[in-house]
């Protein structure tokens, strides 16, 4: 991620905690748990999809407020010594409290009344997912049980965590649910990647997926989406048509 | 709720039938209140309490995203007994969670030490790495793949 990628995150997380009505960072949170309706789709075959479209619709709203803002991936497979990776862990970032660090939780999203802000409790390090760990996985040819092995260990980091991301209840309020869910994406997209036959079943593709205006099939194709999951970018203006 | 479970012996498969993969599959699991990481041992005998994950029994973990607990009115979290077919409204929040554990290099210990069934022992633990009242399933199977 470069500099500016972050900066521009940060704005964009900043200026999507400043708005209070249906565009703002409180009402996304609040879809994944409280206020009830907890919307989530945790433990079920609908786990992977779910969080692709909320992924999606999240970013889309982020980029309303910073044209081109994209979410980053965390990958905890790598950096243990570095715990919560840097950009997540320091309180202030250019010269100003860091909207990555924590969150503010709106009075209807709280188990605790007077928990006004997220918090986290990360465990050692070196018990975070390996890469041997995620490799096993990725081997799975069968998209559920694919799904159902990558959720135990989505679970285990949230867990890892610990503080607001450990209950499904309040998780999405802490900033770094979304990076943490980017990851689950793309080891989901690297899948799709090595096992080009192998799918989600066929009869759970029309399934709504609330409540989001997306089915499961609308979340099959990335780049449909208009995103991937690139190691780095570059790119360079062509001669033009003109 | 239990922090800790151990079963009846699982058969284990017939030493002279090889298979590439084997998988112990919890269905039925709880996922109402908190988060925990359910560690897993498989041994004859079965692991005394204090076991962990440096057990020779120690086959993997599966973890759990907990709910956290009901946060509506009485009956909210009941998850219903019967569906309609045609009830075209997603499934209940807190229908229960399957896992599946990797355990292939563990039973195959397990047959080289002429082991005919093993008892799956799950003890739960917390994010704070205390046992807890939290653990429920319905189910354990062993699953080999040839």
């Amino acid at each position: 991620m470069t500099a500016r990628q972050l900066s521009d995150l940060r704005k964009a997380v900043t200026a999507a905690q400043a708005i209070g009505d249906d565009r703002g960072y409180q009402r996304w949170a609040g879809i994944h748990g409280l206020p009830l309706p907890i919307s989530c789709t945790h433990h079920s075959e609908l786990f992977l999809p779910w969080h692709r479209a909320y992924l999606y619709l999240f970013e889309k709203a982020l980029q309303e407020r910073v044209p081109g803002v994209t979410l980053p991936w965390w990958d905890w497979t790598s950096g243990h010594e570095e715990s919560i990776p840097g950009p997540y862990a320091r309180r202030r970032a250019e010269g100003r409290r860091n909207p990555l660090f924590d969150s503010p939780i709106q009075p209807s999203g709280r188990i605790n009344p007077r928990q006004s802000r997220t918090t986290r409790a990360p465990g050692a390090p070196g018990i975070l997912p390996s890469p041997a760990t995620v490799e096993a996985i990725l081997d799975n040819r069968d998209f559920l049980t694919f799904q159902t092995q990558l959720e135990s260990i989505h679970d285990g980091v949230h867990v890892w965590v610990g503080g607001t991301m450990e209950s499904i209840a309040t998780a999405a309020y802490d900033p770094i649910f979304w990076a943490h869910h980017c990851m689950i994406d793309r080891l989901w997209y690297l899948w799709q990647l090595r096992h080009p036959g192998a799918g989600v079943p066929a009869r759970l593709l029309d399934r709504a997926l609330a409540p989001f205006p997306m089915t499961v099939r609308e979340t099959i194709d990335v780049t449909g989406l208009g995103y991937d999951y690139a190691a780095s970018t570059a790119a360079a203006k062509g001669p033009g048509h003109g | 709720m239990v922090e800790r479970f151990t079963s009846k012996p699982i058969e284990l498969p017939p030493a002279d039938r090889p298979f590439e993969r084997a998988d112990l599959i919890f269905y039925g699991l709880d996922h109402s209140g908190a988060s925990f990481e359910g560690q897993v041992f498989l041994d004859p005998r079965g692991v005394g309490r204090d076991a962990g994950t440096a057990h020779r029994a120690y086959v993997g973990s599966f973890f759990i995203f907990g709910h956290g607990g009901c946060f509506g009115d009485i009956g909210h979290c009941d998850v219903p007994q019967e569906r309609d077919p045609f009830d075209r409204r997603p499934p209940h929040q807190l229908e229960p969670a399957v896992r599946i554990l990797t355990v292939t290099e563990a039973v195959q210990r397990l047959l080289e030490r002429e082991a005919q069934a093993a008892k799956v022992t799950v003890i739960a633990r917390t994010p704070a790495k205390e046992p807890a009242d939290v653990l429920a399933f319905e189910t354990v199977r062993l699953a080999t793949y040839a």
